[in-house]
């Protein structure tokens, strides 16, 4: 700026806007600093805030897709907790039919038998209930009535004994991709409860078992695969749930970048800013106190 | 022929600095008055009467020190600076109803969506589905605050415009009667130099409120006229502004002003094109700058209302008790949106008759990241995000351009200063000078006088 003349109202003028202006810079260096947030309104940074905006979003997707991994978790864990024991019922069953199989058992050992197939059979029935949280996790994770209905219910019949949903039920592990937590149980235990069943009343009928342990190794063998694929599906989840651990790092850590204020920074501007004003007051009382007025003589 | 021609130079010299002096006096007193221009003396020597010698000193005149030109700019700069500040104020209010950290539209949205995941993890559980319903409810609420700022905040503008055109008005009285004034005062020949500083103070007044042109008489009086060809003074008749409340239905659904001249006959002319200045400003914000805001928001509320109420009452969707959802949200826009649904077994998170069933729910999570046609293939997080964005780019942009106008004007302003301001140092100096050639002035009528008391002792 090139002035001819400078009069004293212009340097009052001057000296009043440079201070408003570094009082302006100090009360929003201060809200940084005490904040610790770059930015304070959206004009501060438009594009700046847009991104906070979509990486707020981003944090919260994958914060509600951590749960959905947490509760997949806990879900496939009971599962798999449930089908070892169904296992184990089946490989006793089977050894039943393979003791009691041998001519030289009597018909009241193999009626005797029965009764302990029965209450495997009972057990297996009590695995396939099985719940979460009175959520029924081969039942679609549906709540109220058990998927079976009980060994004991008069009319029991292993081949219609499921009453659940016919649909798995999924959760999302990732945006837009369903993933699958549930097996509906008649598809995992149907074959089982035939093959005890069907072993149960030729044991109590007298008559040999040895045609059942087809059946039986059959249904072991979904009963391994169902586990299988829960193990599988756990393990899948436990690497999505280290993903978006490590995501949810990295968005914080950008959002960080973005929003947050560097602080040393933040406080070398402050103290900048402190300094301009209090050389631009000590130079206008400078300039403002001389005035001709003081080499007049009175 | 002066009897003794040196006592009548003296006379005319005293009289001359006496009267520099008052000037000089009368500069020093306005200082510190807004828009006065410093006046200076002019003397001129009086010319040989009869003989080759002249007759001394007469001051003849007074001049008022200005820059047309500079003037005539800061009229200019008064408007634009009038209309940036006022944007920038209004837009920093409405920025701060968007807060960027925690809270607002942005955050309800994001805990909308996560409500409905966990319904998707849980989908017969009451509690979990009364969260869904009251995250709608709080994401209803934000937008309806949201629009109700944007509303309010142009009902103010409006509000704002009668009051400037009441003010407007005492300024174009105020400017037809110095008018008045200044003519007076040349038919008499005297000074108009403080009446056209005041004037001049009114000329930008009014600038700052609307952009004028102004045309000067060969009177001295001034014809103002508004950017758009309006006259708004003519010689000592003023025009009066007036505000009609029946213009365009607001945001809120009741008329917004209209503005123009009003007769005494109850006529009215609206004024038209760009007015420039804060009433420029003002119809800019309230007629487009807001209603594009509003309608954006608008766009949101009922792209969310369409996309969530399609799949709660998607036909094979099914509430608790295995019927077909109803509308989730209600209302007609961002104003009134609503939760419709009352009771929270009606969220049809099924697509079967069996209630664990979770794959409407799983359809309305899935909303959060679909690209909608309405919001032109943007999610409505996006949509949100770049409409947030865009507000603050508006308010950055505003006080950009303040700034820009406010070190024009002041740059003009210091232009001004260094032409008309008063500097006490040089009218002190001026006082010294003057005060010496008053001084010489006296001494000269005392030499005369010794002179004229030596000749007439000769006489006597």
């Amino acid at each position: 700026m090139i002035l001819g003349r400078v009069t004293q109202n212009a340097l009052v003028r001057t000296l009043t806007a440079s201070t408003g202006r570094l009082q302006g810079e100090l009360v929003r260096a201060q809200a940084v600093v005490s904040s610790q947030k770059r930015i304070q309104t959206a004009s501060d940074d438009p594009i700046g805030t847009a991104l906070v905006n979509a990486l707020r979003g981003e944090s919260s997707r994958l914060q509600a897709v951590l749960e959905n991994v947490g509760f997949g978790q806990a879900v496939l864990g009971t599962q798999d907790g449930a089908l070892a024991e169904a296992g184990l019922i089946l490989t006793r069953a089977r050894e039943i039919a393979q003791q009691f199989s041998n001519d030289t058992v009597g018909i009241e050992a193999r009626q005797a038998a029965a009764e302990e197939v029965a209450e495997l059979e009972r057990a297996m029935i009590l695995l396939a209930n099985t719940s979460i949280s009175g959520r029924h996790v081969f039942g679609g994770l549906a709540t109220g009535a058990a998927p079976f209905t009980a060994f004991d219910d008069p009319g029991f019949d292993p081949a219609t004994a499921y009453t659940g949903p016919a649909d798995p039920f999924t959760v999302l592990s990732a945006p837009g991709q369903e993933f699958r937590l549930t097996t509906p149980g008649d598809q995992i235990f149907t074959p089982a409860l035939e093959a005890l069943d069907d072993l149960r009343q030729t044991l109590a009928a007298g008559d040999s078992p040895d045609g059942t342990i087809t059946a039986l190794v059959a249904a072991g063998d979904r009963i391994a695969e169902e586990r299988a694929s829960v193990g599988g599906r756990w393990n899948r989840l436990n690497a999505r749930d280290a993903e978006i651990r490590d995501g949810l790092v990295s968005v914080q850590t950008r959002r960080g970048s973005v929003e947050d204020a560097d602080l040393a920074r933040a406080i070398s501007e402050l103290t900048q800013i402190q300094y301009a004003l209090q050389v631009t007051l000590t130079a206008g009382r400078a300039l403002l106190g001389a005035s001709v007025l003081d080499f007049l003589g009175p | 022929m002066a009897i003794f021609p040196p006592l009548t130079i003296a006379r005319e010299a005293l009289l001359a600095h006496q009267r520099s002096l008052q000037v000089t006096g009368h500069n020093i007193a306005n200082v510190d008055t807004p828009g006065y221009s410093r006046q200076r003396a002019v003397l001129r020597a009086v010319p040989p009467a009869g003989s080759d010698i002249g007759s001394g000193v007469r001051m003849v005149g007074l001049d008022r020190i200005v820059d047309r030109f500079i003037e005539q700019r800061r009229l200019g700069s008064a408007s634009d600076f009038g209309a940036a500040a006022t944007t920038r104020d209004l837009l920093a209010r409405l920025e701060g109803y968007f807060p960027v950290n925690e809270g607002g539209v942005g955050t309800a949205l994001q805990e909308f969506f996560a409500a409905a995941n966990t319904l998707a993890t849980n989908p017969e559980s009451q509690a979990v589905r009364a969260d869904l319903l009251a995250a709608g409810e709080s994401l209803a609420l934000q937008v309806r605050g949201a629009a109700d700022a944007i509303s309010t905040l142009q009902r103010e503008v409006d509000q704002r415009l009668g009051q400037e055109v009441q003010d407007t008005n005492a300024v174009l009285q105020r400017i037809a009667s110095l008018n008045r004034e200044v003519v007076a005062a040349n038919a008499a020949g005297a000074s108009t130099s403080d009446l056209r500083d005041a004037r001049q103070e009114a000329l930008r007044e009014l600038a700052g409120t609307i952009e004028i042109n102004v045309v000067e008489q060969g009177d001295g009086s001034v014809s103002v006229f508004a950017g758009v060809g309006t006259a708004l003074v003519l010689g000592t008749t003023p025009a009066v502004l007036a505000v009609r409340p029946d213009g365009a239905l607001g945001l809120d659904g009741t008329p917004l002003s209209r503005v123009g001249l009003g007769g005494g006959t109850g006529s009215f002319i609206q004024l038209a094109g760009t007015l420039g200045g804060t009433l420029g400003a003002l119809l800019t914000l309230r007629d487009q700058t807001l209603v594009d805001n509003g309608a954006d928001l608008d766009l949101f509320a009922t792209t969310l209302r369409d996309a969530v109420n399609a799949v709660q009452t998607d036909a094979a969707g099914r509430d608790l008790d295995g019927l077909v959802g109803a509308a989730f949200f209600g209302g007609t826009g961002a104003g009134d949106l609503t939760v419709a649904l009352a009771d929270a077994r009606g969220i049809a998170a099924a697509q079967s008759a069996n209630p664990g069933d979770n794959a409407n729910a799983l359809a309305l999570v899935a909303i959060q990241h679909q690209a909608l046609p309405a919001l032109a293939g943007q999610t409505l997080e996006d949509y949100f995000g770049s409409f947030h964005a865009s507000i603050g780019a508006q308010a950055r942009s505003a006080n950009d351009q303040a700034v820009i106008h406010h070190e024009v004007d002041a740059l003009l302003e210091a232009q001004r200063d260094g032409v008309s301001g008063v500097s006490l140092e040089e009218e002190f100096t001026d006082l010294i000078r003057v005060q010496r050639a008053f001084q010489a002035a006296a001494q000269l009528i005392s030499v005369a006088n010794t002179m004229l008391d030596d000749l007439l002792g000769v006489v006597r």
